[in-house]
Formats: C-alpha cells, sequence, structure tokens
C-alpha cells in the first residue's frame, strides 16, 4: 500500500489502516488493553515476548509498536534498539510500569516516539498512537519525495 | 544559529519575489508544511503535559496531601520523557539550529535522577548473624532495633538474648530472587495508595506475593545453620520472630508495632514466619505510614529478629518517662497477666503503675484494670487466648517488689541510653524480668504557653472520662470502626470511635480529626502513632462506642477528658495546623530538591541576549524556550517560503486595522492562492471565538485622558524609539494569526500595547489550553503596571490563572471542554481591543470602577453569546 496514495488520517477517521503490535510480558495487562483497543476497532495485535514480537514483525508490517521496558529475555530498551535499526520507520512507544529516568532518556534517545507509565489512560493511550501514526504518515509522504531534491533549500 | 536578529528579519519577511514553483516542488513544500505543523502540534502537546506535570509536583509540595516516592519517580520519568520530545520537536522545525539545549536537557535531567534514583538492590554483608555476635554500630545490618537489644541486655546485667537476626543483606537477597522487588515496584507504580481501596487490595496481593515467594538456598542454608545449635540445647524451642526494619526512623519517627510478629514459631516453620514478617512491610497501616511520613519504601529493609520465646507469667510495656509530663519523675509501668500482646494491642484495660526514681525506684501510685484476657504459649506453636479467672482480672499484676525492680531497669536504660526509652517486657516463672524491645520514646509535652482552652460553661457534654493519650482538641462526625471493612469508608477529617484502640486503626490517623476508644492506654501502639500525627486521642471512655454512635458532629477535648456535642470553637482554635506534614522527610526533600531543577522559570525575556539555550536552568526554563523558538520558526517558515496557498493573506474585514492570516494545516476551509482571506473561509475553531470577542462591541476610540496622563505618553515617547512612528517597522502595525482547525496563535501589536494570544481548542480536552500575554504600553510604568493588574483581576474571575512580573502579564486557562475554552476565548478577544490605552486612566479610582463596570457588563452578555463549533 503506498501511504502517498492515502488520505492523511484525519482527527476524524484516526487510525485507519494503522497496525499496532503491543509487546508485553504481563499477560493480564496485554490481554486487557487489546481487548479495549479491538473495541474501539484498531487493528492490534500482541506479543508476549520481545522474540515472538521480532518474529511478528519479519511477516507482517506494522506501523506503531507499544512495548513495555522491563521484559524477561531481551528487555524493552534491546527491543526498541532492534526494531529501529531494522525498521526505521515504524513509530515505537514506550509503555511501562517502571518509572525510570534513565531508560526514559535512552529510550527516547533510541528514537522512541514517547515513553508512557502505567496506568495509562486508554484516552491518552489512543492519542499517542494516532500521533505517531500520523508521524509515521507524514514521513512516509516525505520520502516518496526526496527524489525532488532542492524542493525545501531557500 | 541565526541570530535574534536573523530571525526578526524573516519575520519582517525581506524575501525578494521568486518565479512559480514547479508543481512537484509545490507538492513538497505543502508535504513539509504538513510535518512541520504536526511536530509543532506535538510539541505544543507536550508542552502542555510537561506544565501540567510541573503544577501537579508544585501543588503536592503546596498541599496537605501524602505521596510517594513512585509518585516522584514516575512524575520525573514523565516529564522528562516529555521534555526530551519537546527539544526532538524543536529539532525536527529548526534542524541543527539549538545544538546545546540535548547537552543541557541531559545535565539537568542527570541532577534530577541523582535526587530520584532508587538506590541498587543488593547489600553487602551476612546474610545472618547470630544475636550474641552484633555490635551496636551494626544497627544499619540487623535494624536499631536487635542492635540495641543485645547490646543493652549485656549491659544492664540481663540474660543474653540468645537466637539471630536475619540481616538486611539476607532481605535484599530474598528480594531480589526471582524479581520479587522489581514486581513490586513494578505494582506499586500502577495502584494509586490514596484510595483507600486501592491500597487494601494492592496491600493484600503484595503480602501474597511475598508470602508465596520462594527463599533463596543460600539463605534458607544460613538460616539453618544458625538453627541447628538452638534447637540443640532446647527440644521445645519455639521462636519469638519479630520485624526490625531498617529506616523506621528516617523522620524522627518510631513507627510502632504496624509491622507483624510472629509468636511461639516452631522451627519447622521458621521460613513461612520469616516470609510473613517481611510481608508486613506491605501490611494496610505499614504503607499509609510510609506515605503520611515521606519514608521512602527502599529504604525500609525488613531485618527480623528470631529469639527464644519466654513463659510469661506477666508483660508490658515500660515508658520511662511520662511522654505528655516529660519534666516528672513519673516512670509509667503498663501491665497483664501472660504475654505482653494485650498491652501491646490495646486490646485490655491494663495495670498502671507509676514509680518514681528518687530518691530510691519505688512504687507511687497504681490504677489497676479489669484485664479480662490474656495470652499465652500454645504447647504446640502460637498463642491462645484465655479468660483471666474473676478473681485475677482486679487483682495486680505486680507486687511491688517487681515495680521496684523494672523502675530501677528503667531508670537504668535511660540513663544508659541518654534519652528516655519504651521497653517492652515480660515476666518469666522464675521472676526473672526479659527485655524485649527497647525503642526511643517520642515526648508530647501538654504545652505550657498553650493557652488553657476552656469549653464555655454551656457546652453540651456528651462524654467524660478515660485518660488522655495524646493531647489537642479536634472536631468531626462520629465514625465508629468496628471492623476492616470499616476503615475503608472512613471520610477524612472524621472523629475515629472504636472499642478496642487495635493497632490497624493506626491506618487511619493521617485523616482522623480525633480518637476515643473504650480500652487501650497510653502505652499502647494507638497512642503512639496518634502522638507522632498530633491526632487528639482519648482512651479507656467506658461505653464510647454506645454514647457516641449516631452522635453527629462532636468535639474530642483529650486534655480535658471530655467529648461535646458540636464544634466548640474556643477549643479548637487553641490549636493550629502543622505545615506539610511530611516536609523534611526523604521523600518530601527528593521532590522538593528534583522540583529546583524543575519548575522556577529564569529565562523571562525572548528578546534579551541570555534567551539562549546555555542559560536554561530548569525543565521548565527549556520548555518556555523551545516553546517560544518552535513559535517563531513556523511563523518564519511560513513568512520565508514563498508558496502562495500557504504564505500570510491578508484578512479581509471592515475593521479599521490590518489582519493577517497564515494558515499552517487546516484552519481555511479551501486551498486558496488569493491574496486576501475572507472570515467565512475560516474554520479554525479558537480564531473564530476570538474573532468574536475582537468584534462584539465596537471600541469607543481612547478614554479621555487627564494631562498628567499625556504627559507620561509623551515622556515615553522621548525615550522609546518604537513608539515613534517615523520608524519604519512592519511588524508593529500588523497583527498575524497563525492557524490551524484547532490551533490558534495571534500576535498583535495594537498602538503601543503588544501581545499574545496562543490557543489548541478541539476534542482532546486535556490537551485544550489559552495563553494570554500582554505587555507594554504608552504611560509611565506605574500605570501599565496597574493595567496589567486590573485585566489580570477580570481574566481571575473568569477562570484563568494569572501572574504578573512588572508590567508583562501572563494569563493561562487549560484542560477545559470546547465550550468552555471558546468562552474564554471570546473574552481574551474583546479585552484585547477594549482594554487598548485603558493605562491613561489608570490614576483616578473612580474612572477605573466605571470602565471595570463596563467590562464586566459586556463580558457578561459575550459569555453567554457564542455561535457553535463549526462543522
Amino acid at each position: 500500500m503506498d501511504p502517498y496514495r492515502q488520505p492523511l488520517p484525519s482527527e476524524s477517521t484516526p487510525l485507519n489502516g494503522c497496525k499496532v503490535l503491543i509487546v508485553d510480558d504481563e499477560a493480564d495487562f496485554l490481554d486487557t488493553l487489546i481487548k479495549r483497543l479491538r473495541r474501539r476497532r484498531i487493528d492490534v495485535r500482541a506479543a508476549e515476548s520481545a522474540g515472538e514480537a521480532l518474529t511478528i514483525l519479519e511477516s507482517e508490517p506494522m506501523d506503531v509498536v507499544v512495548l513495555d521496558v522491563r521484559m524477561p529475555q531481551m528487555d524493552g530498551i534491546r527491543l526498541l534498539e532492534r526494531i529501529k535499526a531494522r525498521y526505521p520507520g515504524i513509530e515505537v512507544i514506550m509503555l511501562t510500569g517502571h518509572a525510570s529516568l534513565e531508560a526514559a532518556v535512552e529510550g527516547m534517545g533510541l528514537g522512541a516516539f514517547d515513553y508512557l507509565m502505567k496506568p495509562v489512560d486508554i484516552d491518552e493511550l489512543i492519542y499517542k498512537l494516532q500521533d505517531a501514526y500520523r508521524k509515521r504518515c507524514l514521513l512516509k509522504k516525505q520520502h516518496s519525495h526526496q527524489r525532488t531534491p532542492g524542493a525545501l533549500a531557500d | 544559529m541565526p541570530s535574534i536578529l536573523d530571525t526578526l528579519r524573516r519575520w519582517l519577511g525581506r524575501t525578494a519575489p521568486k518565479p512559480p514553483r514547479p508543481p512537484a516542488e509545490v507538492e513538497a513544500l505543502r508535504i513539509a508544511f504538513q510535518t512541520r505543523y504536526h511536530h509543532f502540534k506535538l510539541l505544543l502537546a507536550a508542552n502542555n503535559k510537561a506544565l501540567e506535570i510541573m503544577a501537579e509536583i508544585q501543588a503536592v509540595l503546596a498541599e496537605q496531601a501524602p505521596f510517594g516516592m513512585t509518585f516522584v519517580r514516575s512524575r520525573c520519568t514523565r516529564l522528562s520523557a516529555t521534555v526530551f520530545a519537546i527539544v526532538r520537536h524543536l529539532n525536527e522545525l529548526a534542524p541543527g539550529a539549538y545544538t546545546a539545549l540535548p547537552e543541557r536537557f541531559r545535565e539537568i535531567e542527570a541532577e534530577i535522577n541523582r535526587l530520584v534514583a532508587p538506590p541498587p538492590l543488593s547489600r553487602q554483608g551476612p546474610l545472618v548473624l547470630a544475636l550474641a555476635d552484633v555490635r551496636p554500630e551494626q544497627a544499619d545490618l540487623v535494624g536499631a532495633k536487635m542492635a540495641n537489644l543485645a547490646d543493652l541486655a549485656s549491659r544492664m546485667g540481663l540474660a543474653p538474648p540468645g537466637g539471630f537476626v536475619v540481616t538486611a543483606a539476607g532481605f535484599a537477597r530474598f528480594m531480589a530472587h526471582s524479581d520479587l522487588q522489581t514486581e513490586i515496584n513494578r505494582r506499586l507504580q500502577a495502584a494509586d495508595i490514596r484510595r483507600p481501596d486501592e491500597l487494601y487490595t494492592l496491600s493484600a496481593d503484595l503480602q501474597q506475593s511475598i508470602i508465596r515467594a520462594e527463599v533463596p538456598e543460600d539463605l534458607q542454608a544460613a538460616i539453618t545453620a544458625v538453627l541447628a545449635p538452638l534447637a540443640a540445647e532446647e527440644s521445645a524451642l519455639r521462636l519469638a520472630v519479630r520485624s526490625s526494619a531498617l529506616g523506621e526512623d528516617e523522620a524522627g519517627t518510631s513507627f510502632a508495632g504496624q509491622y507483624r510478629s510472629q509468636l511461639n514459631v516452631s522451627p519447622d516453620n521458621l521460613l513461612q514466619a520469616y516470609k510473613e514478617v517481611v510481608a508486613s512491610k506491605y501490611g494496610v497501616a505499614a504503607m499509609r505510614y510510609r506515605l503520611a511520613r515521606g519514608i521512602r519504601d527502599e529504604d525500609v529493609a525488613m531485618c527480623v529478629g528470631c529469639m527464644p520465646m519466654v513463659d510469661a507469667v506477666a508483660g508490658g510495656v515500660v515508658y520511662t518517662r511520662n511522654p505528655l509530663k516529660p519534666d516528672a519523675d513519673e516512670i509509667l509501668i503498663h501491665s497483664a497477666w501472660g504475654l505482653p500482646k494485650s498491652v501491646v494491642d490495646g486490646g485490655v484495660a491494663a495495670d498502671l503503675f507509676v514509680a518514681r526514681r528518687h530518691p530510691e525506684p519505688a512504687l507511687v501510685a497504681r490504677q489497676i484494670g479489669d484485664k479480662a484476657i490474656r495470652f499465652v504459649r500454645h504447647p504446640d506453636e502460637g498463642l491462645i487466648r484465655l479468660e483471666n479467672d474473676p478473681a485475677d482480672r482486679r487483682r495486680p499484676s505486680l507486687d511491688p517488689d517487681r515495680v521496684r525492680d523494672l523502675a530501677r531497669l528503667a531508670a537504668a536504660v535511660e540513663a544508659d541510653q541518654g534519652g528516655p526509652r519504651d521497653l517492652e517486657w515480660a515476666l518469666d516463672h522464675q521472676g526473672r524480668i526479659h527485655l524485649l524491645q527497647c525503642r526511643p520514646l517520642q515526648l508530647h509535652p501538654l504545652e505550657a504557653e498553650a493557652p488553657t482552652a476552656s469549653p464555655p460553661p454551656e457546652a453540651p457534654v456528651r462524654l467524660r472520662g478515660g485518660q488522655t493519650a495524646s493531647t489537642g482538641a479536634g472536631a468531626g462526625p462520629v465514625f465508629v470502626v468496628r471492623r476492616d471493612a470499616d476503615a475503608l469508608a472512613f471520610p477524612p477529617g472524621a472523629v475515629l470511635v472504636a472499642a478496642l484502640a487495635l493497632p490497624r486503626w493506626a491506618s487511619l490517623l493521617d485523616r482522623a480529626a480525633a480518637v476515643v476508644t473504650e480500652q487501650g492506654s497510653i502505652a499502647g501502639h494507638l497512642a503512639n502513632v496518634a502522638r507522632e500525627f498530633g491526632v487528639p486521642a482519648l482512651m479507656g471512655v467506658e461505653g464510647a462506642v454506645a454514647v457516641l454512635h449516631g452522635a453527629g458532629i462532636v468535639t474530642v477535648d483529650a486534655d480535658g477528658m471530655a467529648v461535646y456535642d458540636g464544634r466548640i470553637e474556643s477549643l479548637l482554635a487553641a490549636r493550629p495546623r502543622p505545615v506539610h506534614p511530611m516536609a523534611g522527610s526523604p521523600v518530601y526533600e527528593a521532590l522538593r530538591r528534583a522540583a529546583d531543577h524543575i519548575v522556577p522559570l529564569t529565562l523571562l525575556d525572548p528578546d534579551s541576549p541570555a534567551f539562549r539555550p546555555q542559560r536554561c536552568r530548569t525543565l521548565h526554563d527549556i520548555t518556555r524556550f523551545c516553546h517560544e523558538k518552535a513559535v517563531h520558526e513556523m511563523f518564519s517558515f511560513g513568512k520565508h517560503h514563498d508558496f502562495p496557498e500557504r504564505s500570510s493573506k491578508q484578512l479581509f474585514t471592515d475593521i479599521p486595522m490590518q489582519w493577517w492570516v497564515l494558515d499552517l494545516d487546516d484552519g481555511l476551509a479551501r486551498r486558496t492562492e488569493a491574496r486576501y482571506a475572507r472570515l467565512e473561509d475560516i474554520v479554525s475553531i479558537p480564531m473564530l471565538a476570538l474573532w468574536e470577542g475582537i468584534t462584539a462591541f465596537a471600541w469607543e476610540g481612547p478614554p479621555p485622558v487627564d494631562s498628567r496622563g499625556m504627559m507620561a505618553v509623551m515622556f515615553q515617547a522621548t525615550t522609546n524609539r518604537a513608539l515613534v512612528p517615523t520608524v519604519r517597522s512592519s511588524l508593529a502595525n500588523r497583527n498575524y494569526f497563525m492557524i490551524s482547525r484547532h490551533y490558534c496563535s495571534l500576535q498583535s501589536r495594537l498602538g503601543f500595547h503588544f501581545c499574545s494570544v496562543e490557543a489548541m481548542v478541539g476534542d482532546r480536552r486535556g490537551e485544550n489550553y489559552a495563553t494570554f500575554r500582554f505587555k507594554g504600553g504608552a504611560a509611565d510604568e506605574g500605570r501599565r503596571v496597574q493595567r496589567v493588574t486590573f485585566v489580570g483581576e477580570i481574566l481571575e474571575a473568569h477562570g484563568f490563572s494569572v501572574s504578573i512580573r512588572e508590567d508583562a502579564l501572563a494569563a493561562r486557562i487549560e484542560d477545559e471542554k470546547p465550550e468552555a475554552m471558546q468562552r474564554a476565548l471570546r473574552i481574551l478577544g474583546y479585552l484585547i481591543i477594549h482594554t487598548r490605552q485603558l493605562d491613561m486612566v489608570m490614576a483616578s479610582s473612580d474612572t477605573v470602577a466605571r470602565y471595570r463596570r463596563k467590562l464586566e457588563d459586556q463580558i457578561g452578555q459575550l459569555a453567554g453569546a457564542g455561535s457553535p463549533v463549526p462543522a
């Protein structure tokens, strides 16, 4: 799908076409969140570990990934790093139960879109998804115009 | 980096006409606009969020409500991420222009992190230590309670305590095993423990997960190794397993009895008992207590003492001083049959023996209680509660010789320790005294200088009697607490009434106005905590529950030992409430010191040469800097790029002023290349609201000026070149709107007054805000100041928060529904026009009052007006 041909998401149809992946080892939290997002007709998939998330990303393109910071095996920061290295266009939102300034700054430095604390207000999370998705769409659009260099030089 | 001058030059828009662009370039530019606007919008939302968190931090520091380290960390973390995002968005708008900013941010963030970061989980030292080997200086390994006890017994010539301590290192080992502490921290963050229902659920969950957790093998082995010789010595060994937590006295507090003790535990069940005592760190009362006293969760390491049980004939608590009268030569000995538990828990009316030190320790007075029950050891494990024989109930539990022995011990301990102490003791069948606990005693003297508040003679007495367990007077509705479930419903400010003075009611004391109980005494845990929290308490009041039940609002006079109907103000007035109850505590100080790097705004003047990234001292400075620069960047991009659709257009209007509109994204209904914009094309919600206010009433022209006012203007004009008409400044005569559907920024220079409005109005209520800045004027500074004060008062009356510094006013309103935001913007639009040149008339209070009435009247008409949100 060429995002350039799609209309930009506006506030009324903000997440149409957006594919979201939520990664969290806490099964109860994950289930509840997935249900609540699906009830709002958001196209969302779940992964319970970093490994599972990477497998899903291999076969299924995603637009926004929401990650827990602390997970066994590979933690969220390392997963963020892997995702950003491999799929730089994907926007990643950190969502964590472990408030840590160091992790927040590290995550943001690695290109996370934002760093949210649990418990998160569902509306706030959806706004973040919308904002991140719009950013991704704009970037895609911009890239398809990179063949006209100098357009912005002034 | 472009200088301010460059930016200004770009603002002024002196670009030469360019040939038309090819369509591909136009499309690229359109995308660039959209992308920039998206970053700008995200920056504004993040800016709003950052200000909101800062306000929240300021509020908790000022309010009386308690907060914990999880609050401190989560707010600081969220704020850092948000400010990071702001810096990054500005960099998207002006790549490479402010390279010093990320570095400044990281420096400030590192300072904050240093103040709020948790300590490492691991800890040096042996996991288990025999009490006989404990040295007094090892208090930070075994807890003050155990360190003290071991030391004291040897020096008082008492039988040395057997047993051992599972140390702070042992605790750290246990909590690090299987990530237990990490899991607990996660759940602490997710709950709001200020809400009683969440606190109870969380407390139960956390304790369960500790009790279910596995004790690591090395810790098990260490415990077994030290237990074996004890068991070999005594075949029927049973242990008292007691908390000896670190960090209890962090804020000058002695946290009596909120942790669990397990008595008469068999060696087989020791690990289970250990975990239960550790789990009591997360008991409801303990968690509330830490929250209220600002003790950091991670500072409390649960060291656990395990000592052979004493078979007690009698037991109780000694206060080496009367905490309410510390200067008197009084030793208070509370005693009951069996183990001290019935005294400590406040569940029995104990005997009180008053002894003296001088000239030699001796019994002075006694008050024999009706001791209905006693606790004794069960042959296998645990305690049993027995009814005392009727003959024993009123019989003194100590003879004068034993009272003398205890008084002598108390005097010696106090002299040794250098201060008053609270001792828990037991008397065994051989007549030997065992010291079970020794803690500093908090003194709460009845203040001599406090006015001896006496109630008016006609005050309706409902109840008299009992003893003063904590001084003072308090009033509120009676709330009788019988079960744990009652505690959930306990309303803030109520008077706690209960039959038993149980330690678990301590969790309500940060909300209670006063306490009245039928049982219990000054020596119980509840009384201790009541004194610490400054909650007046009357204990041992017979029949209190029946008499007070349903009594409505009462005043408890703990000093006068009476309860009155209604509020007796003369009694209540005597005692002012303290400052922030957490002030000085580790949690409070961590946030207060972090706030120094967060909240103050030191970058005030965007026109000053000091308005640079290097000068940002706080996160507030960084947000302010980025916001200011982002607005400039958006503006200059729009002015600079010769892009017909988006470049600024003059608004077609019959108002005799120049208004220019720059569309950032979707503020105009259709794309147009015309040089003029028409009002009906504008779909920006905030701009339309502002415009309604601007045009609602015709401006009546400048107010009549007295001669001094005119002189003031002329004097200003000679010193301020911006006021001289011959100085060419296109910016000075134009009013610029930058708009999108939900956003509007207005920079306006009307006459001599500079003002700006910025607003976001949409469905995301939390992101809605409007700010108003206003500065300048033609009159002298005194009048200008008077005018901003005048405008500030009007805005405050309409829900804005206002700050004034010299002649500059900043006002803000936020987090409102779209309708309320539109109303606020209409008022702003109106004030921009109608307060022009009011500085001229500010000298006369009559004219000020007259103008104020007129303005209020027209604002009143405006507030009700308004058109629906455009579709």
